[in-house]
């Protein structure tokens, strides 16, 4: 075996053009392929961003419309449970004004006086941009901004 | 043959890198080319939408949490001119729908004003209105769609809030009212209106839903409760509409308050009005002070303010509730004679005997032995001639004239101590008679309980006025008061429980003189007298039953305070009594 001929065919082999044309154009669709990866990410957390967008868009829109039927219902109850309707039902069902003198005071034991209206004694938690996590309004490129950002910083 | 591989390979590289240059090259050229600016503002104009947000108006409740003044969703009916095909058909609809002239639309899309791209046909319509009109542009677009009718498009449909009062009429003395541009007018709606109406925002909303974060939060206008208890206002509003009807009076107010922190409890005006229907206000009040006259008309009260003249005397030791004087049925002061108000002299009368006949001399006497630098003193520190600083819109002062006003003259000195030749409003007279049934501690009469923001509860503690007479003198004169009333077995007395009062008949003046025919009644009263939860005032103005206070206003009040013992479930005094001595 003459092992000088193997060595010289290994070399031809290496150095063949077809061959380093084949690296290059494999290093090439890497970086193509690579890059494609990046722009299909970008694409993705993009419109997941639009979508949780137009989302909270319809969310808060949905929110005034509850609140706007919600206005309406309690002004209808008020009305339907006003003072003067609320009388005029209570004669058309035969009851009558009671006259103070038909009054009895009775005292019950465990009875306490009703307190004033109370509307809210504690703070409610409001949807605001605050709340919202970074995840639903932050593109990749400010991720990687933020990023890069607090690495420097701890550097 | 690998030659002509490689030709044609650097051929297809150059074309491909060409084309790639040309992109390259064109977009630069975009960029910077002259329409850059322009595309560029395009592009931001349709980035951004200048939107206001309008805060919905604070609700008012009642201290039990009733609704008093909320909000409804009405709608504003408009025309996208640009996109309308059959103006026909919306004229047709719209007019028959809201009872519209067809023509007047028809003209108003045919000829609208120049430049305009959107015209409104009609504002501020009802709900199920609009809802009707939605169907009916629903159906005609379906039938549109298959080719038969052009349809309703272009109708627009724009949703916002209305004030809206569910108890129409109740309390309309005390809420006040708001118009159509939103601004709130007397009462409570005038009084707060800023803090009702919150802040509207004016911000450049992004289309780009990437950036949906950018709305802005805004926050609700201010939601109040008041302190008046609604049952209760309905009990007074009923009680004075009677009473008016039975003594043949011009007007009236009821005030019931409680004397301990100066709470409105009800507030009650003859003329009312629905406060949905705001417009109707010139028709209903001839001026403006007749929205509200337990705040904004000042009236002579006559003989209730005999209670103040007589805390006066007390706390300045003039007199004890056992000084006598001889009651001759009249007395000079100024160069005027002042007579009792039957005329007739009552012989030795001890200072109850005073309260309970009222007798001007009596008051006169008193007052005279005084003088006149310490009774002034004590009615400007129980508050005369000057605001009580209720939290309502309109308030107006009464006037006292003093010693050194041009108009001053020595007989005021005589009629102010019976309440003539002196104005005050129902609720300047309460607030200072409240010092006597509050131990001597004068509160700061209020309307506001509690304000809502932002989800919290923010209370209004109660305010005092100072303590213009001492606790004893308070405690010695209610007690005189509820004796002058069960002496004289008045029509005021409340079974079951202890009132302190004193009624009120002033002549009214006309052309300068005043008229013996024609009179103000008033009562004002407290109780239980150990333990006053209530105060009660009650002002007919000229009763035609009967000019005197004692036969006209004393039954009201009765019959308004019976009605409170029940709403605030206060027990008779001798049940009371019990349960504080377990």
């Amino acid at each position: 075996m003459n092992i000088p001929n193997v060595n010289h065919y290994i070399h031809a082999y290496k150095v063949a053009p077809w061959r380093i044309q084949r690296q290059w154009i494999g290093s090439a669709l890497l970086a193509v392929v690579a890059l494609a990866m990046v722009a299909a990410l970008y694409l993705i957390v993009t419109s997941r961003a639009a979508i949780a967008g137009r989302e909270i868009q319809d969310l808060t829109f949905s929110i005034t419309v509850s609140q706007q039927v919600s206005g309406d219902l309690q002004t209808e109850l008020a009305s339907l449970t006003s003072a003067s309707a609320m009388e005029r039902r209570a004669l058309e069902l035969g009851f009558r004004p009671v006259e103070p003198d038909e009054v009895e005071y009775l005292v019950v034991s465990g009875y306490s006086e009703p307190e004033p209206f109370i509307l809210s004694a504690t703070q409610h938690l409001q949807l605001s941009a605050l709340t919202i996590a970074p995840e639903y309004n932050q593109s990749l490129l400010d991720w990687m901004d933020e990023k890069l950002l607090s690495s420097r910083g701890m550097q | 043959m690998r030659q002509q591989y490689a030709r044609r390979t650097q051929v297809l590289t150059s074309v491909l890198g060409l084309i790639a240059f040309a992109i390259i090259v064109q977009m630069t050229r975009i960029q910077n080319s002259a329409e850059a600016a322009v595309f560029s503002q395009q592009a931001e104009n349709y980035a951004y939408e200048l939107k206001t947000f309008y805060p919905d108006r604070g609700e008012i409740y009642d201290r039990n949490g009733r609704l008093l003044a909320g909000n409804k969703t009405v709608y504003e009916i408009g025309v996208d001119l640009n996109t309308v095909r059959d103006a026909h058909a919306i004229a047709f609809a719209v007019s028959s729908e809201l009872g519209m002239n067809y023509d007047q639309v028809m003209d108003a899309i045919q000829n609208p004003p120049e430049g305009l791209s959107y015209i409104v046909i009609a504002d501020f319509v009802e709900a199920q209105q609009a809802l009707n009109l939605q169907e009916l542009k629903k159906v005609l677009q379906e039938q549109a769609a298959e080719g038969t009718m052009g349809g309703l498009t272009g109708l627009q449909f724009k949703s916002h809030p209305q004030r809206s009062y569910p108890e129409e009429s109740l309390a309309s003395n005390l809420i006040g009212f708001v118009t159509r541009e939103g601004r709130g007018y007397f009462g409570v709606e005038g009084k707060y209106d800023t803090l009702l109406a919150g802040n509207s925002v004016q911000v450049l909303v992004p289309t780009d839903p990437n950036k949906a974060f950018e709305i802005p939060h805004v926050s609700n206008g201010t939601t109040l409760i008041l302190t008046i208890n609604r049952d209760l206002q309905a009990a007074a509003e009923q009680i004075l509409d009677k009473s008016l009807s039975t003594y043949g009076a011009k007007s009236g107010t009821i005030v019931v308050m409680d004397p301990r922190n100066g709470e409105v409890l009800a507030m009650a005006g003859s003329r009312r009005m629905d406060l949905n229907k705001f417009w109707d206000y010139t028709s209903i009040y001839d001026k403006d002070n007749q929205f509200n006259p337990a705040i904004s008309t000042p009236y002579e009260p006559g003989s209730v303010t005999k209670i103040l003249t007589m805390a006066a005397a007390l706390d300045s030791n003039t007199v004890t509730p056992n000084t006598t004087y001889l009651d001759t049925g009249s007395v000079l002061i100024g160069g005027v004679t002042i007579q009792n108000w039957d005329r007739q002299p009552w012989g030795l009368q001890s200072m109850v005997g005073c309260l309970q006949h009222s007798l001007n001399v009596c008051m006169v006497t008193i007052t005279d032995r005084m003088g006149a630098g310490v009774f002034y003193d004590y009615m400007d520190a129980f508050g005369f001639g000057h605001l009580t600083g209720v939290d309502l819109d309109g308030e107006v002062s009464g006037r006292l004239k003093v010693p050194g006003d041009s108009d001053w003259y020595p007989v005021d000195l005589g009629t102010n101590s019976f309440g003539q030749g002196v104005t005050a409003t129902p609720l300047q007279v309460m607030m200072a008679v409240s010092s006597v049934a509050n131990n001597g501690r004068m509160v700061v009469p209020h309307t506001l309980y509690a304000m809502v923001r932002d989800g919290r509860q923010y209370n209004v503690p109660a305010q005092f006025a100072g303590s213009p007479i001492k606790e004893a003198t308070a405690d010695t004169l209610s007690e005189m008061l509820a004796i002058s009333l069960e002496a004289e077995a008045s029509l005021a007395l409340v079974p079951g429980y202890r009132v302190a009062g004193k009624t009120g008949t002033a002549q009214i003046p006309v052309d300068g003189f005043y008229d013996s025919t024609q009179t103000n009644t008033s009562f004002i009263g407290w109780g239980p007298v150990d333990d006053p939860q209530f105060m009660i005032y009650v002002w007919l103005e000229r009763p035609a039953e009967s000019i005197w206070g004692a036969e006209t206003a004393a039954p009201v009040f009765a019959e308004m305070a019976e009605k409170t013992v029940i709403l605030l479930d206060i027990p008779p005094d001798y049940i009371r009594q019990q349960l504080v001595a377990k």
